[in-house]
Protein backbone atom coordinates (compact mmCIF):
# COMPACT_ATOMS: atom_id res chain seq x y z
CA UNK A 1 0.00 0.00 0.00
CA UNK A 2 2.53 2.61 1.33
CA UNK A 3 4.09 4.25 -1.52
CA UNK A 4 6.85 6.65 -0.98
CA UNK A 5 7.21 6.51 2.79
CA UNK A 6 9.86 9.68 4.17
CA UNK A 7 10.92 9.42 7.46
CA UNK A 8 9.87 12.47 9.48
CA UNK A 9 12.94 14.62 10.00
CA UNK A 10 15.04 13.98 13.57
CA UNK A 11 15.34 17.49 14.83
CA UNK A 12 18.36 16.06 16.26
CA UNK A 13 19.90 15.76 13.13
CA UNK A 14 18.84 19.55 12.06
CA UNK A 15 21.87 20.84 11.74
CA UNK A 16 19.83 24.82 11.97
CA UNK A 17 20.12 26.60 14.95
CA UNK A 18 17.79 24.79 17.73
CA UNK A 19 15.56 28.16 18.00
CA UNK A 20 14.56 27.29 13.80
CA UNK A 21 14.82 23.80 14.02
CA UNK A 22 11.02 23.61 14.81
CA UNK A 23 10.03 26.11 12.53
CA UNK A 24 12.18 24.10 10.13
CA UNK A 25 11.09 20.73 10.73
CA UNK A 26 7.29 21.66 10.53
CA UNK A 27 8.16 23.13 7.09
CA UNK A 28 9.95 20.04 5.83
CA UNK A 29 7.10 17.71 7.08
CA UNK A 30 5.07 20.11 5.46
CA UNK A 31 6.74 19.70 2.06
CA UNK A 32 6.80 15.67 2.47
CA UNK A 33 3.28 15.84 3.62
CA UNK A 34 2.86 17.27 0.25
CA UNK A 35 4.13 14.09 -1.67
CA UNK A 36 2.66 11.36 1.23
CA UNK A 37 -0.70 12.86 1.78
CA UNK A 38 -3.63 12.47 3.54
CA UNK A 39 -5.59 10.62 1.67
CA UNK A 40 -8.41 12.59 2.98
CA UNK A 41 -7.20 15.98 2.59
CA UNK A 42 -7.17 18.51 0.17
CA UNK A 43 -3.33 19.14 -1.40
CA UNK A 44 -2.02 21.92 1.16
CA UNK A 45 0.01 23.61 -1.89
CA UNK A 46 -3.87 23.97 -4.04
CA UNK A 47 -5.46 25.24 -0.98
CA UNK A 48 -2.57 27.76 0.27
CA UNK A 49 -2.63 28.80 -3.28
CA UNK A 50 -6.50 29.60 -3.69
CA UNK A 51 -6.26 31.33 -0.42
CA UNK A 52 -3.14 33.63 -1.54
CA UNK A 53 -4.67 34.55 -4.70
CA UNK A 54 -7.85 35.67 -3.03
CA UNK A 55 -6.10 37.26 -0.88
CA UNK A 56 -3.89 39.59 -3.37
CA UNK A 57 -7.06 39.99 -5.19
CA UNK A 58 -8.97 41.48 -2.20
CA UNK A 59 -5.59 43.30 -0.70
CA UNK A 60 -3.67 44.65 -3.82
CA UNK A 61 -2.26 47.15 -1.68
CA UNK A 62 -0.84 45.41 0.83
CA UNK A 63 0.04 41.71 1.40
CA UNK A 64 -1.58 39.61 3.92
CA UNK A 65 0.33 36.67 5.26
CA UNK A 66 -1.26 33.46 6.36
CA UNK A 67 -0.67 31.34 9.36
CA UNK A 68 0.07 27.86 9.00
CA UNK A 69 -2.58 26.96 11.49
CA UNK A 70 -4.47 29.18 9.45
CA UNK A 71 -3.95 27.12 6.30
CA UNK A 72 -5.20 24.22 8.18
CA UNK A 73 -8.29 25.67 8.92
CA UNK A 74 -8.90 26.01 5.81
CA UNK A 75 -8.38 22.81 4.24
CA UNK A 76 -10.15 20.67 7.55
CA UNK A 77 -12.73 23.03 6.31
CA UNK A 78 -13.35 22.89 2.40
CA UNK A 79 -12.75 18.73 3.59
CA UNK A 80 -16.24 19.02 5.51
CA UNK A 81 -17.72 21.07 3.29
CA UNK A 82 -17.18 18.25 0.50
CA UNK A 83 -18.34 15.65 3.30
CA UNK A 84 -21.53 18.06 3.90
CA UNK A 85 -22.28 18.47 0.22
CA UNK A 86 -22.00 15.21 -0.58
CA UNK A 87 -24.09 13.57 1.80
CA UNK A 88 -27.21 15.79 1.12
CA UNK A 89 -26.38 15.01 -2.69
CA UNK A 90 -26.54 11.68 -1.71
CA UNK A 91 -29.66 11.84 0.32
CA UNK A 92 -31.19 13.69 -2.62
CA UNK A 93 -29.93 10.79 -5.05
CA UNK A 94 -31.74 8.51 -2.88
CA UNK A 95 -34.41 10.34 -3.34
CA UNK A 96 -34.86 10.07 -6.46
CA UNK A 97 -34.41 6.09 -6.60
CA UNK A 98 -30.83 6.47 -8.29
CA UNK A 99 -27.40 4.44 -6.84
CA UNK A 100 -25.34 7.23 -9.24
CA UNK A 101 -24.60 10.80 -7.87
CA UNK A 102 -24.63 13.24 -11.02
CA UNK A 103 -23.94 16.84 -11.20
CA UNK A 104 -27.91 17.77 -10.76
CA UNK A 105 -27.73 15.84 -7.54
CA UNK A 106 -25.14 18.56 -6.48
CA UNK A 107 -26.50 21.33 -7.89
CA UNK A 108 -29.78 20.40 -5.82
CA UNK A 109 -27.60 20.23 -2.42
CA UNK A 110 -25.71 23.51 -2.56
CA UNK A 111 -29.47 24.96 -2.75
CA UNK A 112 -30.40 23.11 -0.03
CA UNK A 113 -26.99 23.84 2.12
CA UNK A 114 -28.16 27.62 1.05
CA UNK A 115 -25.03 27.96 -1.19
CA UNK A 116 -27.34 28.60 -3.75
CA UNK A 117 -25.25 31.36 -5.37
CA UNK A 118 -22.79 28.99 -6.53
CA UNK A 119 -25.21 27.02 -8.55
CA UNK A 120 -25.03 29.73 -11.72
CA UNK A 121 -21.43 29.68 -12.12
CA UNK A 122 -21.11 26.00 -11.27
CA UNK A 123 -23.32 25.16 -13.96
CA UNK A 124 -21.63 27.63 -16.13
CA UNK A 125 -17.75 25.79 -15.61
CA UNK A 126 -19.51 22.52 -16.36
CA UNK A 127 -20.88 23.71 -19.31
CA UNK A 128 -17.16 25.40 -20.48
CA UNK A 129 -16.54 21.58 -19.21
CA UNK A 130 -18.56 19.92 -21.27
CA UNK A 131 -18.36 21.58 -24.39
CA UNK A 132 -14.42 21.27 -24.22
CA UNK A 133 -15.04 17.28 -23.93
CA UNK A 134 -17.67 16.95 -26.59
CA UNK A 135 -17.41 13.52 -27.60
CA UNK A 136 -18.20 12.32 -24.00
CA UNK A 137 -20.18 9.05 -23.23
CA UNK A 138 -22.16 11.12 -20.55
CA UNK A 139 -22.90 14.02 -23.07
CA UNK A 140 -23.71 11.90 -26.21
CA UNK A 141 -26.05 9.55 -23.54
CA UNK A 142 -27.99 12.21 -22.60
CA UNK A 143 -28.01 13.94 -26.40
CA UNK A 144 -29.88 9.91 -27.36
CA UNK A 145 -32.06 10.81 -24.49
CA UNK A 146 -32.82 14.19 -25.13
CA UNK A 147 -33.86 12.74 -28.89
CA UNK A 148 -36.20 9.93 -27.47
CA UNK A 149 -37.81 12.07 -25.15
CA UNK A 150 -39.09 15.38 -26.96
CA UNK A 151 -37.76 16.45 -30.17
CA UNK A 152 -39.38 14.16 -32.97
CA UNK A 153 -40.00 17.17 -34.73
CA UNK A 154 -36.61 17.60 -36.16
CA UNK A 155 -35.78 15.85 -39.08
CA UNK A 156 -32.85 13.41 -40.10
CA UNK A 157 -30.03 16.10 -41.49
CA UNK A 158 -30.95 15.48 -45.06
CA UNK A 159 -34.24 17.30 -45.47
CA UNK A 160 -32.57 19.79 -43.22
CA UNK A 161 -29.70 20.42 -45.54
CA UNK A 162 -32.27 20.24 -48.63
CA UNK A 163 -33.73 23.21 -47.46
CA UNK A 164 -31.05 25.24 -46.59
CA UNK A 165 -29.93 24.43 -50.28
CA UNK A 166 -32.52 25.61 -51.43
CA UNK A 167 -32.16 28.99 -49.90
CA UNK A 168 -28.37 29.07 -51.10
CA UNK A 169 -29.62 28.46 -54.53
CA UNK A 170 -32.36 31.11 -54.17
CA UNK A 171 -29.60 33.57 -53.18
CA UNK A 172 -27.43 32.46 -55.82
CA UNK A 173 -30.47 33.27 -58.33
CA UNK A 174 -30.63 37.11 -56.57
CA UNK A 175 -27.09 37.43 -57.09
CA UNK A 176 -27.00 36.35 -60.07
CA UNK A 177 -29.38 39.23 -61.20
CA UNK B 1 -21.98 42.22 -1.15
CA UNK B 2 -21.47 39.00 -3.33
CA UNK B 3 -20.85 40.58 -7.03
CA UNK B 4 -20.57 38.90 -10.01
CA UNK B 5 -17.70 40.13 -10.85
CA UNK B 6 -15.85 38.26 -8.27
CA UNK B 7 -16.51 34.93 -9.54
CA UNK B 8 -16.02 35.67 -13.56
CA UNK B 9 -12.65 36.98 -12.40
CA UNK B 10 -11.86 33.13 -11.53
CA UNK B 11 -12.05 32.32 -15.65
CA UNK B 12 -9.66 35.46 -16.57
CA UNK B 13 -7.04 34.90 -14.24
CA UNK B 14 -5.41 32.09 -15.87
CA UNK B 15 -3.37 30.37 -12.39
CA UNK B 16 -6.31 28.00 -12.08
CA UNK B 17 -6.71 25.47 -14.57
CA UNK B 18 -10.27 23.93 -14.88
CA UNK B 19 -9.69 20.97 -12.36
CA UNK B 20 -7.16 22.68 -9.61
CA UNK B 21 -8.71 20.27 -6.98
CA UNK B 22 -7.54 16.39 -7.97
CA UNK B 23 -10.74 14.99 -9.09
CA UNK B 24 -9.38 11.72 -7.39
CA UNK B 25 -8.98 13.23 -4.10
CA UNK B 26 -12.23 14.34 -3.66
CA UNK B 27 -13.65 11.23 -4.90
CA UNK B 28 -12.15 9.96 -1.67
CA UNK B 29 -13.77 12.21 1.04
CA UNK B 30 -16.87 11.92 -1.06
CA UNK B 31 -16.62 8.27 -0.18
CA UNK B 32 -15.33 8.76 3.11
CA UNK B 33 -18.13 11.26 4.01
CA UNK B 34 -20.73 8.40 4.22
CA UNK B 35 -20.79 4.78 3.81
CA UNK B 36 -24.00 4.88 1.60
CA UNK B 37 -21.87 6.99 -1.17
CA UNK B 38 -21.22 4.35 -3.51
CA UNK B 39 -21.33 5.62 -6.91
CA UNK B 40 -20.34 8.92 -8.28
CA UNK B 41 -20.85 10.06 -11.98
CA UNK B 42 -17.80 11.48 -13.65
CA UNK B 43 -19.22 15.10 -13.52
CA UNK B 44 -19.60 14.92 -9.83
CA UNK B 45 -16.41 15.28 -8.83
CA UNK B 46 -16.17 18.35 -11.32
CA UNK B 47 -18.52 20.22 -9.42
CA UNK B 48 -17.50 19.64 -6.19
CA UNK B 49 -13.60 20.42 -7.35
CA UNK B 50 -15.20 24.33 -8.42
CA UNK B 51 -17.60 24.30 -5.47
CA UNK B 52 -15.09 23.78 -3.20
CA UNK B 53 -12.77 26.51 -4.70
CA UNK B 54 -15.60 28.93 -4.36
CA UNK B 55 -16.08 28.04 -0.49
CA UNK B 56 -12.30 28.17 -0.05
CA UNK B 57 -12.33 32.16 -1.35
CA UNK B 58 -15.71 32.85 0.30
CA UNK B 59 -14.41 32.07 3.80
CA UNK B 60 -10.38 33.14 2.72
CA UNK B 61 -12.65 36.37 2.00
CA UNK B 62 -14.60 36.71 5.61
CA UNK B 63 -11.68 35.86 7.41
CA UNK B 64 -9.31 38.54 5.60
CA UNK B 65 -12.64 40.67 6.92
CA UNK B 66 -11.86 39.69 10.23
CA UNK B 67 -7.86 39.90 10.12
CA UNK B 68 -8.51 43.82 8.54
CA UNK B 69 -10.93 44.40 11.86
CA UNK B 70 -8.27 43.41 14.04
CA UNK B 71 -6.29 46.23 11.98
CA UNK B 72 -3.47 42.81 11.38
CA UNK B 73 -1.39 41.69 8.63
CA UNK B 74 -1.59 38.14 9.30
CA UNK B 75 -4.40 35.86 8.86
CA UNK B 76 -4.79 33.51 11.96
CA UNK B 77 -6.76 30.78 12.60
CA UNK B 78 -8.82 32.46 14.86
CA UNK B 79 -10.11 34.92 11.45
CA UNK B 80 -11.48 31.76 10.00
CA UNK B 81 -13.15 30.73 13.66
CA UNK B 82 -14.77 34.22 13.48
CA UNK B 83 -15.73 34.21 10.40
CA UNK B 84 -17.29 30.90 10.93
CA UNK B 85 -19.26 32.17 13.65
CA UNK B 86 -20.40 34.85 12.32
CA UNK B 87 -21.75 33.32 8.84
CA UNK B 88 -24.78 31.75 9.05
CA UNK B 89 -24.02 28.83 5.93
CA UNK B 90 -21.20 27.98 7.51
CA UNK B 91 -22.87 26.57 10.45
CA UNK B 92 -21.69 23.15 9.53
CA UNK B 93 -18.49 23.80 10.52
CA UNK B 94 -19.10 25.17 13.81
CA UNK B 95 -18.32 21.66 15.31
CA UNK B 96 -14.80 21.59 13.87
CA UNK B 97 -13.97 25.29 15.22
CA UNK B 98 -15.58 25.16 18.45
CA UNK B 99 -13.53 21.67 18.73
CA UNK B 100 -10.52 23.07 18.52
CA UNK B 101 -10.91 26.49 20.45
CA UNK B 102 -12.72 24.36 23.01
CA UNK B 103 -15.52 27.04 23.70
CA UNK B 104 -19.23 26.19 24.15
CA UNK B 105 -20.49 29.35 24.01
CA UNK B 106 -24.11 29.96 22.22
CA UNK B 107 -23.71 30.75 18.72
CA UNK B 108 -24.71 34.71 18.44
CA UNK B 109 -27.41 35.49 16.79
CA UNK B 110 -26.01 36.22 12.94
CA UNK B 111 -27.52 38.65 10.89
CA UNK B 112 -28.03 37.31 7.01
CA UNK B 113 -24.93 36.41 5.38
Amino acid sequence: MAGKQKPKPNPDQDYRAPQREMAEAEKETAVTDKVVGDAEELPKAIVRRLVKDKLSQLSSDSEISVFREALEAFSDSARIFVHYLSATANDICKESKRQTINAEDVFKALEEIEFSDYVGPLRASLEGFRQKNGGKRSLSSKAKEINKKGKKKDLPSGSGSQNKDDENESNKEDNAD
Amino acid sequence: MRQPGAYSGLRISGKTGPHSLPLARIKKIMKNSSDEVKMISGEAPIVFSKASELFIEELTKRAWMMTLQAKRRTLHKEDVVSAVIKTDIFDFLVNLVSENSGKSEDPQPVMEA
